[in-house]
C-alpha cells in the first residue's frame, strides 16, 4: 500500500473516508513508514520503538486499541496481527477534530448531515465507542468487573505506593457508582453483571466527550523522537 | 509601583478626620483624682471603625439574603454599590463632607489580595491552564487594543470638539485614561460571574483574562504616566522600547515572584507536622509576602498571587491537615468576601464626594460608548483568530457574553484616584468618567447579565458531582491522547502536559511533599476517598438512607439491608408508617422490639464507624490533636470501602440471596438455628418478612467475615481500640442470638459499642469505664429509650442459648475471672435473671482487659477514673435501673 499511496485518487479516497486533509495524510504516512520501518504494516512491536510511550501506564491497552478488529471496523471481535496504513489512519480519525479541518462549506455540510442524522450522532458514538472497547477487552459488549479492575490497576501502575488492593476497591467502587447510575434501584434478584455501551454514554453524561477527546494534527514536527 | 508608593499605609476607614458627632466625650482635662470612667475613643478609633464598616458591610449582605426574590434578580455588587451611595449619602449630609472613601493604598495592599488569592488559590487549574492561550490573548492582545483604541478614540473626540474644551488633555493623556479604564476588573467580574454560572470555559476565559491582564494594565499605566509626567516632547524612542520591555519585565517578574513563593510555601508545609496549628497562617503570610514582594519591585503583584495560589495548591493541599485545608479555604473566603463587600460599598460611597470629581457629559459619554464598542470588536477580532486554532470554537454567544461581561472596577478607580493633578490636568474629568464607567458596568451591566445569559441560552454550567466513573475516564482520556501524540510524533498540548506530569510526580511532588502525603498521591485515589467519605458521613447522618440508595443497589442482599436500614429510621421516628412504601418493612417494625432492636444493632454496627479513640484533653496552643479527626476519616473510609465491596462480592460471584436460598446456608450453622430457636420457644410472632431479613443479614456475616481476614492484619496494628471492641462484640453477640439477627456479628473491628449494648450493659459498659467513651455522639443520641423494654425480654430467652463460637481470643480470654463467666467456657452467658449486674466487670478486671492494648499514658487515666467506675457499679446493682442507660452519657461528661 505504501507505494501506491502517492497516487493521488488514493490520497484522495482516503481523504473521504477518514476526513483528513491531503498535508495531513501525507504526515501522517511519513510518520507511518517511520514507525514500521518501512514496511506496508505495523506490528505491535513496532509501537515498542516509540520511546514517549513506554512511561504511559496503559500503554498496552492503547497500542492493542490499534490492532482492535471492532475499532478498525472489521469484525464484532478479536485483534489484528498488523495494521496498514489505511487502518492506521481509521483509527487516527477517531481522534481528529472535527471541524478545523474542514473548509466552511464542510463544516454547513456536516451540521446539516448532523441535524438529519441527529439520531446517529456518529462522530461521539465512535469515539466513544473507542474508550468502550478499550475497556471491554473481550469484546463482549460489557465491561465487567474483572475488566474494569484491570483498566484501574494499569491507570494506576503509574504510582508504586498505591497497591493493587486499592486499586481493585477503586474499581469495584467505580462499578458500583456505575450499576446505581445505570440502573437505578435494582430489584433484589437482579445481578448487575456489566457496563454495557448504553450504560457507558449514560455515565458520560456531563462530559462533553466530542471537546476532549481529540488531537491537533497539525504542524506534526515528525522525526527525531523516534529512531 | 506607583500606586503603591503613592499611597500611605494609612488604614482605610481611619482616614477621616476627627468629628465631632461621632465623640459623645472628649478626653478633656485631666481630672484630679483616679477616674472611674474614661472614654477613649481615640486610641481605638482607627480599628474601630474599619471594624464596624465591615460589620455594616457583613449585616448589609445579611439583610440581602433575606429575601431571595432580590438577590436572585440583582447581583449583590450592585446593592452593595446602592448601599454605599446611601450610606455616603448619610455621612455627606451628617459630616458635611465626604468621608470614608476608597483609598488606592488601603485597596492595593489590603482589599485586592484577599480576593486574588481566593481566585489564584482556587482556580481550576486544569482548566486554566487547558485555555490558557485564549486567556493571554485576551488579557495581553485585548487589553492592548482596548487601551489604544479607547485612548485614541476619545482623543479624536476632543479634536472633533465634542468634548468641552476646558478638559484639558492631549493624546498622552487620553492614552493614560485609556489604559487604567480599559482593563477588566477581577473583583468586579468574579462577584457577577459567580452569579450568573455560565460554562466553565467561558467563565475561566472571562475571569482568566481579569487576573492576567493586571500585568497589561499596570506596565500601561505605568509607561502611560511617566511618558505624560515627562511630557511628551521629552519622550524618546528607547523610551518606547523600554515601556515594551517593561511589560515582559513585569509579568514575567510577576509570576516569577509568585512561582517562588509558591515553591517556598510547599517547601515550608512539608515541616509542619508538629505545628499543625500554623498551616493556614502560612499558605497566607508567604503569599501575601508574594504580594508584597512583587508590588515592591513594580512587578504585576496580581499576577504573583495568582501564580502563587495557582502553583502551591496542590503541594500544599497535600501537605496539611485535613482541618488547615477546611481552615484555608473558609478563612480564605471569608476574607475574600469580605473584601469585596467593603470594596463595593466603598465605591458607592466614594462616588458621593462631589469635590472630587468634574462633569463633562461628551466624555463621559463617548468613553461609555468606546469601551463598549471596541471591548465588543476586539473580543470578535481576537476571538476570530483564536478560533483557527481552538479546537472547540468559541461561537457567536459566548463572544456576547465575553464582550458583555467586560466588566470595570475598583481597580480602574483606584488607579484614576492615584493620577497626579498637577501632572495631569483633566484628572477630575478622569474620575467622574471613571465612576460612571465603573457604575454602568457594575450595575447596568451587572443587572442585565443574567437575563441576556438566559435570553442567548448560553450553555451553563451542570453542576454534577465528581464521579469515580468520570475522573477514571479522564484520566484514560489523558493517556491515550498523550498516546496518540506520541504515535503520531507530535509534540503538542497534551505531550507536554504528559511531560509535566512526569516531571512534577518524579521530582517536585517528591521535594515538596511529605512523604506519606506523597504515597497515597493520586488523583483517583483522592475522589475515591472523598466520595467514600461523602457517602459514609451521609450514611451515619441519615440513619442509613443515602447509602442504601447510592451504594447498595446491588442484589437482593444490599436490597434487604436497606430495608433493615429504613425500618429503622422508622423506629427511630417511633412509627412503622412515616414515608415507607414497603410493606415489608412495615411488617418488620411491627414484629417486635427485640427484632427492630436487632436489626437496628446490625445497622448500626455496619454503619457507624468505630468506637472513638479516647481524646486526650489537651488545651496547647501550639497543637490540635488532629489525629482523632484524620483517624474517624479513616476508619470511616475503610468501613464505607468495606461496604462496597462487601456488596460487589456479591455480585462478582453472582450469589443472588432469594427468600428461600439462604435457609439452606442458615442450617449449615449451628449458631443460627439456635437463633431460630431460640425465636420459636420465645413464641414471638414469626412473620416471612422477619425471617428474611435474618437470614440475608447472615449472608452479609459470612460476606464480611471473609472480608475481615482479608484486612484484619492491616487494620489492627492500627488501632489499640480494636481488642476492646472485639470484646463488645463478643458480648453482643451472646446477647444477639435472642433477638434472631443480632448474632450477626459484622467484622469485631468495626463495631461500635451501639446503642443496643449501651442499653442492655451499662453496668458493664460503666465497669469498663473507657469504653463509655468510645461511644460516638451519634449513637448515644439515637437510641430510643423504650428498647430497654425489648432488650430486657431477649435477657430473659438468653439462657436457653448455646454459646457461640468467638473467635476474639484476646479478649475472651480475660473474661473467664469473671464471676458469671465461669458458667460458659467459650464465653461468659448470663442468666437472665439478674443480666445486669453479671455484666460489670471489677473495675480490676476492666483495667486488666485494657493493659493490654492501652499504652501507657493512658494509665494514669484509667485509674483516676476507678472510683467512678466502681461508683456506677453500685448503681447499677441497685435495682434502679430505670435511668441507668443514660449512665454512658454522664460518663462521657464526666470524662470530657
Amino acid at each position: 500500500m505504501g507505494a501506491a499511496h502517492s497516487a493521488s485518487e488514493e490520497v484522495r479516497e482516503l481523504e473521504g473516508k477518514t476526513g483528513f486533509s491531503s498535508d495531513q495524510i501525507e504526515q501522517l504516512h511519513r510518520r507511518f513508514k517511520q514507525l514500521s520501518g518501512d514496511q506496508p504494516t505495523i506490528r505491535k512491536e513496532n509501537f515498542n520503538n516509540v520511546p514517549d510511550l513506554e512511561l504511559n501506564p496503559i500503554r498496552s491497552k492503547i497500542v492493542r486499541a490499534f490492532f482492535d478488529n471492532r475499532n478498525l471496523r472489521k469484525g464484532p471481535s478479536g485483534l489484528a496481527d498488523e495494521i496498514n496504513f489505511e487502518d492506521f489512519l481509521t483509527i487516527m480519525s477517531y481522534f481528529r477534530p472535527i471541524d478545523t479541518t474542514m473548509g466552511e462549506e464542510q463544516v454547513e455540510l456536516s451540521r446539516k448531515e448532523k441535524l438529519r442524522c441527529a439520531c446517529l450522532q456518529v462522530p461521539l458514538l465512535t469515539r466513544g465507542q473507542v474508550l468502550f472497547h478499550m475497556y471491554d477487552s473481550d469484546s463482549d459488549g460489557r465491561i465487567t468487573l474483572e475488566e474494569y479492575r484491570n483498566v484501574v490497576e494499569e491507570l494506576l501502575s503509574g504510582n508504586p505506593h498505591i497497591e493493587k488492593e486499592s486499586a481493585r476497591s477503586i474499581a469495584d467502587g467505580a462499578m458500583m457508582e456505575a450499576a446505581s447510575v445505570c440502573v437505578g434501584q435494582m430489584e433484589p434478584d437482579q445481578v448487575y453483571e456489566g457496563i454495557t455501551f448504553e450504560d457507558f454514554l449514560k455515565i458520560w453524561q456531563g462530559i462533553d466527550i466530542e471537546t476532549k477527546m481529540h488531537v491537533r494534527f497539525l504542524n506534526m514536527e515528525t522525526m527525531a523522537l523516534c529512531h | 509601583m506607583l500606586r503603591a508608593a503613592l499611597s500611605l499605609l494609612a488604614l482605610p476607614l481611619a482616614g477621616a478626620a476627627e468629628e465631632p458627632t461621632q465623640k459623645p466625650e472628649s478626653p478633656g482635662e485631666p481630672l484630679p483624682g483616679l477616674e472611674l470612667f474614661r472614654w477613649q475613643w481615640h486610641e481605638v478609633e482607627a480599628p474601630y471603625l474599619v471594624a464596624l464598616w465591615i460589620l455594616v458591610a457583613s449585616l448589609a449582605k445579611i439583610v440581602f439574603h433575606l429575601s431571595r426574590k432580590v438577590t436572585s434578580l440583582v447581583p449583590e455588587s450592585c446593592l452593595l454599590i446602592l448601599l454605599g451611595l446611601v450610606l455616603g449619602g448619610i455621612v455627606l449630609a451628617v459630616a458635611k463632607k465626604a468621608e470614608y472613601q476608597l483609598e488606592p493604598g488601603t485597596f492595593f495592599l489590603f482589599l485586592l489580595p484577599p480576593i486574588v488569592l481566593d481566585s489564584g488559590y482556587f482556580m481550576p487549574s486544569r482548566l486554566f491552564f487547558d485555555n490558557l492561550g485564549a486567556i493571554l490573548t485576551y488579557a495581553v492582545v485585548g487589553t492592548l487594543w482596548n487601551a489604544f483604541t479607547t485612548g485614541a478614540a476619545l482623543w479624536g473626540l476632543q479634536q472633533a470638539g465634542l468634548v468641552a474644551p476646558r478638559v484639558q488633555a492631549g493624546l498622552l493623556d487620553f492614552l493614560l485614561f485609556g489604559s487604567l479604564i480599559s482593563a477588566v476588573d477581577p473583583v468586579a467580574v468574579l462577584a457577577v460571574f459567580e452569579e450568573v454560572h455560565v460554562n466553565e470555559t467561558l467563565f475561566i476565559i472571562v475571569f482568566g483574562e481579569s487576573l492576567l491582564n493586571d500585568a497589561v494594565t499596570v506596565v500601561l499605566y505605568k509607561v502611560c504616566n511617566s511618558f505624560v509626567e515627562m511630557g511628551s516632547a521629552n519622550v524618546q524612542a528607547t523610551d518606547y522600547l523600554k515601556g515594551v520591555a517593561s511589560l515582559f519585565v513585569v509579568s514575567l517578574g510577576g509570576a516569577a515572584v509568585g512561582l517562588v513563593f509558591a515553591f517556598l510555601l510547599a517547601l515550608t508545609t512539608r515541616f509542619t507536622k508538629r505545628v499543625r496549628i500554623i498551616e493556614p497562617l502560612l499558605v497566607f503570610l508567604l503569599a501575601y509576602a508574594a504580594y508584597l514582594t512583587a508590588e515592591m519591585a513594580s512587578l504585576s503583584a496580581i499576577l504573583a498571587v495568582t501564580m502563587c495560589g495557582l502553583g502551591c495548591k496542590k503541594y500544599v493541599e497535600a501537605n496539611i491537615s485535613h482541618k488547615s485545608r477546611t481552615t484555608v479555604k473558609y478563612t480564605m473566603k471569608t476574607l475574600a468576601s469580605c473584601a469585596e463587600t467593603v470594596i463595593f460599598m466603598l465605591l458607592g460611597i466614594s462616588a458621593v464626594d462631589s469635590s472630587k470629581w468634574a462633569w463633562d457629559s461628551g466624555l463621559v459619554l463617548g468613553t461609555l460608548i468606546f469601551i463598549l464598542f471596541f471591548r465588543a470588536l476586539g473580543v470578535v477580532l481576537q476571538t476570530w483568530v483564536l478560533n483557527q486554532f481552538r479546537l472547540i470554537p468559541l461561537d457567536k454567544i459566548d463572544q456576547v457574553v465575553m464582550s458583555y461581561g467586560g466588566l470595570r472596577g475598583a481597580v480602574a478607580f483606584a488607579l484614576v484616584i492615584l493620577l497626579d493633578r498637577t501632572k495631569v490636568p483633566a484628572k477630575d474629568y478622569f474620575v467622574a468618567t471613571t465612576i460612571v464607567v465603573v457604575f454602568f458596568t457594575v450595575i447596568v451591566q451587572g443587572l442585565t447579565i443574567k437575563p441576556l445569559v438566559k435570553w442567548l441560552k448560553v450553555k451553563r454550567s451542570e453542576h454534577h458531582k465528581p464521579t469515580l466513573n468520570q475522573e477514571l475516564h479522564e484520566h484514560t482520556f489523558d493517556h491515550i491522547l498523550a498516546a496518540v501524540e506520541d504515535v503520531v510524533g507530535h509534540h503538542g498540548y497534551h505531550y507536554w502536559r504528559d511531560r509535566w506530569e512526569q516531571f512534577d510526580k518524579k521530582y517536585l511532588s517528591q521535594l515538596l511533599m511529605r512523604r506519606s502525603a506523597y504515597r497515597i498521591r493520586d488523583q483517583i485515589w483522592d475522589v475515591y476517598y472523598r466520595l467514600n467519605i461523602r457517602d459514609a458521613i451521609s450514611f451515619v447522618d441519615q440513619g442509613g438512607h443515602v447509602l442504601s440508595s447510592t451504594g447498595l443497589t446491588l442484589p437482593s442482599m444490599p436490597s434487604r439491608n436497606s430495608v433493615a436500614e429504613t425500618s429503622v429510621t422508622n423506629l427511630l421516628r417511633e412509627s412503622g408508617s412515616g414515608a415507607c412504601l414497603d410493606l415489608q418493612v412495615i411488617d418488620t417494625v411491627r414484629s417486635g422490639r427485640d427484632r427492630e432492636d436487632a436489626v437496628m444493632h446490625h445497622l448500626l454496627c455496619g454503619g457507624l464507624y468505630k468506637p472513638r479513640r479516647r481524646y486526650k484533653a489537651s488545651c496547647s496552643r501550639h497543637f490540635i490533636s488532629d489525629d482523632a479527626q484524620e483517624r474517624q476519616d479513616k476508619e470511616v473510609f475503610q468501613q464505607n470501602m468495606k461496604r462496597r465491596l462487601e456488596s460487589f462480592k456479591s455480585t462478582k460471584h453472582n450469589i443472588c440471596f432469594t427468600k428461600s436460598k439462604p435457609r439452606p446456608r442458615k442450617t449449615g450453622r449451628r449458631k443460627k438455628d439456635g437463633v431460630a430457636n431460640a425465636e420459636a420457644t420465645n413464641g414471638k410472632p414469626r412473620d416471612l418478612g422477619f425471617q428474611d431479613t435474618a437470614a440475608v443479614i447472615l449472608t452479609v456475616e459470612s460476606e464480611e467475615e471473609e472480608e475481615e481476614s482479608d484486612s484484619s492484619e492491616t487494620e489492627k496494628e492500627d488501632d489499640e481500640g480494636i481488642i476492646f471492641v472485639a470484646r463488645a462484640t463478643s458480648e453482643v453477640l451472646q446477647e444477639g442470638k435472642v433477638s434472631g439477627s443480632l448474632e450477626v456479628c459484622p467484622s469485631p473491628r468495626i463495631i461500635p459499642p451501639s446503642p443496643t449494648c449501651a442499653e442492655k450493659e451499662l453496668p458493664w459498659k460503666s465497669g469498663q469505664g473507657d469504653l463509655a467513651v468510645y461511644v460516638s455522639s451519634e449513637t448515644t443520641k439515637i437510641v430510643p429509650v423504650d428498647m430497654q423494654t425489648g432488650w430486657n425480654q431477649s435477657m430473659s430467652s438468653l439462657e436457653s442459648l448455646a454459646s457461640p463460637p468467638c473467635n476474639q481470643a484476646p479478649t475472651l480470654t480475660c473474661l473467664p475471672p469473671h464471676p458469671r463467666g465461669a458458667e460458659e467456657p467459650q464465653a461468659p452467658l448470663y442468666p437472665p435473671s439478674d443480666p445486669r449486674p453479671s455484666f460489670a466487670f471489677p473495675p480490676s478486671l476492666a483495667k486488666a482487659g485494657r493493659s493490654h492494648s492501652e499504652s501507657s499514658a493512658d494509665l494514669p487515666q484509667q485509674q483516676e477514673l476507678q472510683p467512678l467506675m466502681g461508683h456506677k457499679n453500685h448503681t447499677h446493682l441497685s435495682p434502679g435501673t430505670a435511668n441507668s442507660h443514660w449512665c454512658i452519657q454522664f460518663n462521657r461528661g464526666s470524662r470530657l
